[in-house]
């Protein structure tokens, strides 16, 4: 890692130490939201890490926003960073939109959304129904793209004029149903779509991001189990002791770094957007992992890890819901075998065999 | 534990590059892929692979070799695998006992056998196993007296690969007795010459039914001093460390590559179903990750670490994967497998089912590895 990157990371932990403990991620469950967390993440300049510092953002790359979320998975923080940086600010920094102070969603377009834009330039209006929009009710603004006649625009919604239903996630992450009906949209929140900028590139974004926030979710994983192993004792010794129970750890070690080595690298090569393949790959291998380790966590902790309080449960909730956010394991290997039958069995090596191309 | 994510230079890349070429160039269009390191014993191709600096890579120059990195090493094997190209011939000499020479070995020992290792010329089989010591190898009874010059050694090796085709092999044997329980120390390790008076050496038919396995006996067979390898006493830490070598190198997870390659090729196509889909984009999601933490531990052997704990978990997740994926094809493409059908795919296939369970067990089983990492991980 580069040595900025080390310290944005190193900052974050810290303050994630201080503001997002195994107790305030409870105590945030019951409202969706830890205000102070996300008031101390703005004035640390965390939510547009990524975002052009020219756009209003924090600078850095892909990478830099990746690592920090994959800190942010660490301690299970209930906050929408993922939605902030590497797609909402992403999407209106390159639009030329003005990024909001308060939280930014984003809807990726779901199969049952609806977006229409109609009118022009001082007479914008919003008819739309987004569906699951992480932390929708708690957001500012939603980031959405809409086509009028054969024009594609990046529209930076204003929640203020939305109706939200709640939903959430198996974590209790906030998971809202947004709509708009006619709104009035200033000009200051509509703008073309750049070259680029389309619902592909969002779920790539998404995708990518739910892989940093399980890789780092995921090594956590494994640093409690083995702690646990260790300490718990039953027929006189540690139950580490158990050959049954090694099989556990070595299972969830293998699968944390198998994830973490699939979306660093993924975010790594973003340049400085990220590819269809190694999203699709870093998904898949995130999402498998997520499962596999999560049961074998869940068995080597027996009745404790059944509980609300003990850190394990915040953690493998997630899990069970970020495997699933911006597509499944299932998903992103069926798109990703399809290109790869289309481009043939020869290409198939030099894909597999192309890992990290810059560092 | 660290797994670095790493790229490779442009010199790496031209390496591949010229390897892919050379592959391109020496397989013939019919060439039958074999599985891994259980690709065809053919001489010929590992000396010509030798002329081009790509057997012996990790032995230095003025023993014959080419100094070249482990990350070198990778390259040329992992494109070697994915060919199946036929590598039976050299591939243990050249990932094992040429480091183990190189590291324990005399001068005169290093000069005797590791040019010709290089040079594609000279092959070793391992004689760990015996018929009542498997994964607990410190308790073998193959056992070496002391004469006058060297050494006669007496027992039984058996799983003894190629030895009916190789030149030598190490053989691990007790050199004295057990002391105060400390099975460890009293073990040496000799160069046995397999063409020597008093050695037998007798096929196992395998699984498939072929030849690849053997039963070595050793009756009296004088092993001069010279052919000591390390020191007498050390065979222990010798054969431990030699493990580490062979634990997570690419093939602990591309044996069965060849296989989901044919399966793209004769059977979907363009016209893929959704379930074929799947199951080739998640095998080759799962590919490009194994492949890069198997790469960090060569990268990691370059800078000087002692990976053992990585090396121990690559090797496990990687062997298993390698059988999952015939499973999982086999489940996909929903017909009889016939191995005599005229299609490569199921030639492949069908090799892979009768040979699989050998992934998990040879080099070390999964359930050894997975005590060696799971002490690494506690501590
Ligand atoms: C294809 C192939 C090629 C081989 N080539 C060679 C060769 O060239 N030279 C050579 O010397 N050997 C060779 N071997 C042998 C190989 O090294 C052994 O098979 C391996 O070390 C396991 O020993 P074993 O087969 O005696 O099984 P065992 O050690 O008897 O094990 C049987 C089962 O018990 C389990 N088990 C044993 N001990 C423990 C324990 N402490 N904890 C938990 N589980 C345990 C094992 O994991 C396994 O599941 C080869 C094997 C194969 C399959």
């Amino acid at each position: 890692m580069s040595d900025e990157r080390t310290l944005l990371t190193e900052v974050a932990a810290g303050l994630f130490r201080d503001l997002c403990t195994p107790e305030d991620v409870v105590a945030a469950e019951a409202t969706g939201w830890s205000e102070p967390l996300w008031r101390a993440l703005t004035e640390a300049h965390f939510p547009y890490v990524s975002v052009p510092e020219t756009a209003g953002g924090s600078g850095g790359d892909v990478a830099d926003a990746c690592a920090l979320l994959s800190v942010a998975g660490r301690y299970a923080a209930p906050v929408p960073l993922a939605e902030a940086g590497l797609l909402g600010g992403w999407a209106l920094a390159a639009a030329g939109l003005p990024l909001p102070a308060g939280p930014v969603s984003v809807g990726v377009g779901r199969p049952r959304d609806v977006v229409e834009l109609t009118g022009s330039p001082g007479s914008w209006r919003l008819t739309a129904r987004l569906h699951r929009v992480p932390w929708g009710r708690r957001s500012t603004r939603v980031v959405v793209l809409a086509a009028v006649g054969g024009e594609r625009y990046v529209v930076s919604a204003p929640t203020s004029s939305a109706q939200a239903t709640p939903g959430r996630n198996l974590a209790a992450e906030p998971r809202d149903t947004l709509s708009w009906n006619g709104a009035a949209v200033s000009d200051d929140s509509v703008a073309p779509a750049p070259p680029g900028v389309d619902a592909d590139q969002l779920r790539l974004r998404g995708a990518l991001g739910r892989a940093a926030l399980i890789s780092g979710a995921l090594a956590r994983v494994a640093e409690l189990t083995v702690r646990y192993t260790d300490e718990r004792h039953q027929f006189g010794r540690p139950i580490s002791r158990f050959q049954a129970v090694q099989a556990h750890l070595v299972h969830i070690a293998e699968e944390a770094q198998l994830a973490g080595m699939a979306s660093t690298v993924a975010a790594l090569n973003a340049a400085p957007d990220p590819s269809f393949f190694d999203v699709a790959a870093a998904k898949t291998v995130a999402g498998e992992a997520a499962t596999g380790a999560a049961a074998a966590a869940h068995q080597a902790h027996g009745a404790i890890g059944m509980t609300k309080e003990y850190e394990l449960g915040q953690l493998s909730r997630r899990l069970w819901s970020w495997r699933d956010e911006f597509g499944s394991e299932r998903y992103w290997s069926r798109e990703l075998g399809r290109r790869l039958a289309e481009a043939g069995a020869d290409e198939l090596w030099p894909r597999i065999s192309t890992g990290l191309v810059s560092a | 534990m660290q797994f670095g994510p790493t790229t490779l230079s442009p010199a790496e890349e031209s390496l591949r590059r010229e390897v892919r070429e050379f592959l391109a160039a020496e397989l013939p269009p019919d060439h039958r892929p074999g599985l891994g390191m259980a690709a065809r014993h053919d001489p010929d191709f590992s000396r010509k692979l030798a002329a081009r600096g790509w057997v012996g890579m990790a032995i230095p120059p003025e023993y014959g070799g080419r100094g070249r990195t482990a990350v070198d090493r990778f390259i040329v094997t992992e494109e070697l695998l994915a060919a199946g190209a036929p590598i039976g011939a050299h591939f243990v000499a050249d990932r094992q006992t040429g480091p183990a020479l190189l590291h324990y070995g005399t001068e005169q020992q290093r000069r005797t056998f590791l040019p010709a290792i290089s040079a594609g010329d000279c092959y070793f089989s391992l004689g760990m196993s015996e018929p009542d010591s498997g994964s607990d190898l410190a308790s073998v009874r193959t056992r070496a007296s002391r004469v006058e010059g060297g050494w006669t050694v007496t027992g039984t090796k058996v799983w003894t690969s190629l030895a009916h085709l190789n030149h030598f092999f190490a053989v691990l044997c007790r050199t004295s007795p057990v002391e105060d329980g400390n099975r460890h120390a009293g073990l040496s390790q000799l160069i046995v010459d397999l063409h020597a008076p008093g050695v037998t050496v007798s096929p196992i038919p395998y699984l498939d039914g072929s030849h690849h396995f053997n039963e070595v006996a050793l009756e009296d067979v004088f092993v001069p001093d010279e052919r000591v390898l390390g020191e007498i006493g050390s065979g222990w830490r010798q054969v431990t460390s030699e493990l580490a070598y062979e634990r997570s190198g690419p093939d602990r997870w591309l044996s069965t590559f060849t296989v989901l390659r044919e399966f793209l090729r004769e059977g979907p196509g363009k016209a893929v179903s959704d379930e074929e889909a799947t199951v080739v984009g998640r095998l080759a999601a799962r590919y490009w990750a194994i492949r890069q933490l198997s790469l960090a531990v060569a990268r990691a052997l370059d800078a000087g670490a002692a990976p053992a704990v990585e090396a121990a978990l690559v090797k496990e997740v990687g062997t298993r994967f390698e059988q999952e994926v015939v499973e999982v094809l086999r489940t996909c493409a929903e017909t009889e497998v016939d191995a005599d059908s005229g299609s490569l795919f199921h030639a492949l296939l069908a090799e892979a089912v009768l040979t699989g369970p050998s992934f998990t067990l040879r080099g070390g089983t999964t359930e050894i590895l997975r005590s060696v990492a799971a002490k690494g991980l506690s501590t």
